[in-house]
């Protein structure tokens, strides 16, 4: 893996050297701080970054791998192939009705495809496979794996219970690192993570524009895999990059040709397909994306971890799906979409268990939605004959219902 | 069918897992009633569900539709795994009842854990106060407590008769028993309890020579899978499920700080699959297989629960080990599968016969 990601950092750098291009920047940027947790020196935390706090960690010298994401970007998992590493956790008794992504992390981990970790991080929400598949990891590597447990409800005790784990964890990652947490430090990339946040939000912004300055789908990426920079200053000079191409783009016209537009949620898929090709054969544009969307109010930097737990409690995926649902509602109305796209995998319950009551509520709006069945990673699930059937569908009801 | 639905009357709540302390309930002078899958079949739940759903979830949620609940005034939910937080949703959205709770129960063990289940605890209290519209008294809770340890101590009594050589039951009509003790008023069943364990344990010779088997896993309602596992010659002594042994351990300190009392007994339990923590759930099983003279274990897991998926390996590796032989099962939920799940019963049976011998 660490051989495949320098390769990446080199390849985005000679891309940068060419033109500059915030895209670019964060995916060098991601590879690079993957490929420095195979460091013999380093302190590396296994988290998922899209869901937890990151700005706790970036307060500390540890390098964060987030096993989903640089999993994902393995070389078989992109180019379609990711069952093949997928099959030694099968093998080893991981049944394929797991979510592939956990499936890929158990694979590759059996295949010592990834870095060892100093100290396990996970969390509730999302999904219990991700929690358990940390877990996993952390029992064979005889490591310790914290779950930080984040309920669904917001309540004076809730905030509480939040805040004093994020306590732990920083005990926690102090006895990792031999320093005491810096507050000075803490509040820093609290100011960054609000600074990241308000230059997001022009992203954002610009992303409203009639037809559509930029690809929507990236957003979707920049969303999941820009998580990991929340905190660090980072993350605002890549906001800023997209923000100067996104109008620059608006400026000289450069907009995709866009007869629709629609909204994506959840996830976007990480293997090869034929569905964005579709898209843009069809000149349907995806304006934004629900993981692009930034949830969480300014972050109190005087009370860093009532304000951190605040931030987690606020999560979308954490509470009802009735919470999304009215988030989603907004967002189509606010990026005048007409209509969405779900794509999630199989095995996401959390996910699949709310995409009833998302999808009426976006119907009941008069927004078409469809559901495209297929896998995030795993091949054997993905037939791209019956995407593609689906979307042309779609296609002709958007037709019907623009046209009403 | 469903005791919720046979019973007249409003004061019905229902729960589904084993995290939601019964006492509170029974201090508001409502019924406690474990919720069941109610139909053989679903009908309606495959249209709001994918295919790849607890089936346990999607019978509760069918059942829900079909109005097989019909005197149920209320759930309480709990955060317990992905489905279940997703059939809350559902459920307030498209079946409803008048009263529904989500009972946020910790991962964690620790003691801030056990101050926020007492807060969620006290929560609930509040939410059933206004719903029956009158306050629980502090001696009403005490008296819910004193009846439940009861019962919790006679069940008790019980599972230790399974200890020993000859067990006193076939482990199918332990479930039973269990199922009936979660869906039925609790002073009739303490006395039913009392009575049984009155009589000197019966001994079925027929069961000293049989294979020791423990199962272990998420909700199992259906008595299928003991029975098979009986018919084939062996003699299910325990099981760890929802309805087993975890849900009957330990008792509620009575005296002062009753929500907080209740808070420390359900939460430090001993762990289902949803809690952190495998080596809790390695020893914990590793101690039922010595402490009942097990020979061989089935894990018997409803299909797409993650928890069973992601344990059942670890478990089984750690048994090999100790050269437990082990078998994972998938069940849909009513055991509508058991042609093929049979074979492979007895196929097991027949193995663990042959290492007795
Ligand atoms: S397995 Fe645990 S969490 Fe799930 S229903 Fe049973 S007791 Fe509750
Ligand atoms: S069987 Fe598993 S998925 Fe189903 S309700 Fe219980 S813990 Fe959740």
């Amino acid at each position: 893996m660490r051989a495949y990601l320098e390769s990446i950092v080199a390849f985005t750098e000679k891309k940068l050297e060419q033109k500059p291009s915030g895209w670019h920047k964060l995916i060098k940027e991601i590879a690079s701080t993957f490929s420095r947790a195979f460091d013999e020196n380093a302190k590396v935390v296994w988290v998922s970054s899209y869901a937890f706090p990151m700005e706790l960690l970036w307060a500390f010298d540890v390098t964060p791998f987030d096993f989903e994401l640089a999993c994902n970007i393995i070389p078989p998992a992109v180019s379609g192939n990711g069952s093949s590493i997928m099959v030694a956790a099968e093998n080893q008794g991981y049944s394929r009705d797991i979510c592939s992504f956990y499936r890929l992390a158990l694979g590759a981990h059996v295949q010592g495809m990834v870095p060892r970790g100093d100290l396990f991080l996970t969390s509730s929400y999302y999904c219990n496979g991700k929690a358990k598949t940390n877990e996993t990891v952390a029992r064979a590597q005889e490591k310790e794996s914290i779950l930080f447990d984040v309920p669904n409800e917001i309540s004076r005790s809730s905030i509480e219970y939040v805040g004093s784990q994020l306590k732990g964890i920083a005990s926690r990652l102090e006895a990792l690192t031999g320093k005491r947490l810096d507050t000075d430090r803490l509040k820093e990339t609290i100011r960054w993570s609000n600074t990241a946040g308000a230059s997001f939000r022009q992203v954002n912004e610009l992303m409203k524009a009639k037809p559509s300055p930029w690809d929507g789908t990236k957003a979707c990426f920049l969303g999941i895999a820009g998580s990991l920079f929340w905190g660090s200053a980072f993350r605002h000079e890549i906001n800023v990059m997209l923000i100067h191409e996104m109008e620059s783009r608006i400026q000289a016209g450069k907009t995709f040709p866009e007869t629709y537009r629609v909204l994506w949620f959840p996830w976007p898929p990480v293997q090869q397909t034929n569905i964005f090709a579709t898209l843009k054969e069809h000149q349907v544009s995806v304006a934004t994306a629900e993981s692009a969307r930034v949830y969480w109010s300014e972050i109190d930097e005087s009370d860093p971890f009532e304000g951190l737990a605040l931030k987690a409690l606020n999560d979308p995926h954490v509470g009802s799906s009735q919470r999304r649902v009215k988030a989603i509602v907004e967002l189509a109305k606010d990026y005048q979409v007409d209509g969405a796209i779900h794509f999630s995998t199989p095995a996401c319950r959390h996910e699949n268990g709310s995409f009833r009551l998302i999808g009426d509520a976006l119907r009941d709006e008069g927004l078409p939605v469809v559901n495209l069945e297929a896998d995030m990673t795993d091949e054997r699930n993905y037939f791209a004959d019956k995407t593609r059937t689906n979307l042309l569908t779609f296609f002709e009801i958007l037709k019907t219902s623009k046209t009403r | 069918m469903n005791q919720a639905q046979n019973r007249a009357g409003a004061g019905v709540i229902g729960w589904m897992c084993g995290y939601v302390p019964e006492e509170i309930i029974l201090a508001a002078g409502l019924e406690s009633v474990r919720i069941r899958g109610a139909v053989p079949s679903l009908k309606q739940a495959d249209s709001y569900l994918f295919p790849n759903f607890c089936p346990y979830v999607k019978n509760v949620f069918d059942s829900g539709l079909r109005g097989e609940y019909g005197n149920l005034s209320g759930i309480i939910f709990t955060n317990s795994c992905d489905a279940m937080r997703r059939l809350r949703d559902l459920w307030d959205s498209h079946v409803k009842t008048p009263f529904s709770f989500m009972l946020e129960v910790p991962r964690n063990r620790d003691e801030d854990a056990v101050t926020y289940f007492s807060e969620q605890l006290a929560a609930l209290q509040t939410q059933l106060e206004n719903f029956i519209g009158a306050k629980i008294s502090r001696d009403s809770l005490q008296e819910s407590i004193r009846v439940m340890n009861e019962q919790r101590a006679l069940m008790a009594q019980l599972l230790e008769r399974q200890k020993a050589k000859t067990a006193a039951l076939e482990g199918s009509e332990l479930l039973a028993f269990c199922l009936e003790a979660m869906t039925s008023p609790k002073e009739a069943f303490t006395k039913k309890l009392e009575k049984i364990l009155a009589q000197s344990p019966s001994v079925n010779s027929g069961l000293n020579q049989q294979p020791r088997v423990l199962v272990v896993g998420s909700v199992m309602d259906r008595l299928d899978l003991l029975e098979k596992v009986e018919a084939a010659g062996a003699s299910v002594v325990a099981f760890d499920t929802c309805a087993g042994l975890r849900h009957w351990s330990g008792l509620v300190q009575e005296g002062e700080n009753a929500v907080h009392s209740l808070a420390r007994r359900y939460l430090l339990k001993p762990p289902c699959p949803r809690m952190p923590g495998f080596e809790r759930r390695i020893e914990q099983i590793i101690q039922f297989v010595r402490d009942y003279s097990v020979d061989g274990v089935i894990y018997s897991a409803v299909k797409f629960c993650d928890y069973g998926l992601f344990e059942a390996p670890v478990i089984e590796a750690e048994l090999r080990n100790q050269h437990v032989p082990f078998m994972m099962i998938e069940n849909d939920y009513v055991f509508g599968d058991m042609g093929r799940i049979g074979v492979r019963l007895e196929a097991f049976v027949e193995m663990m016969k042959g290492d007795v011998d």
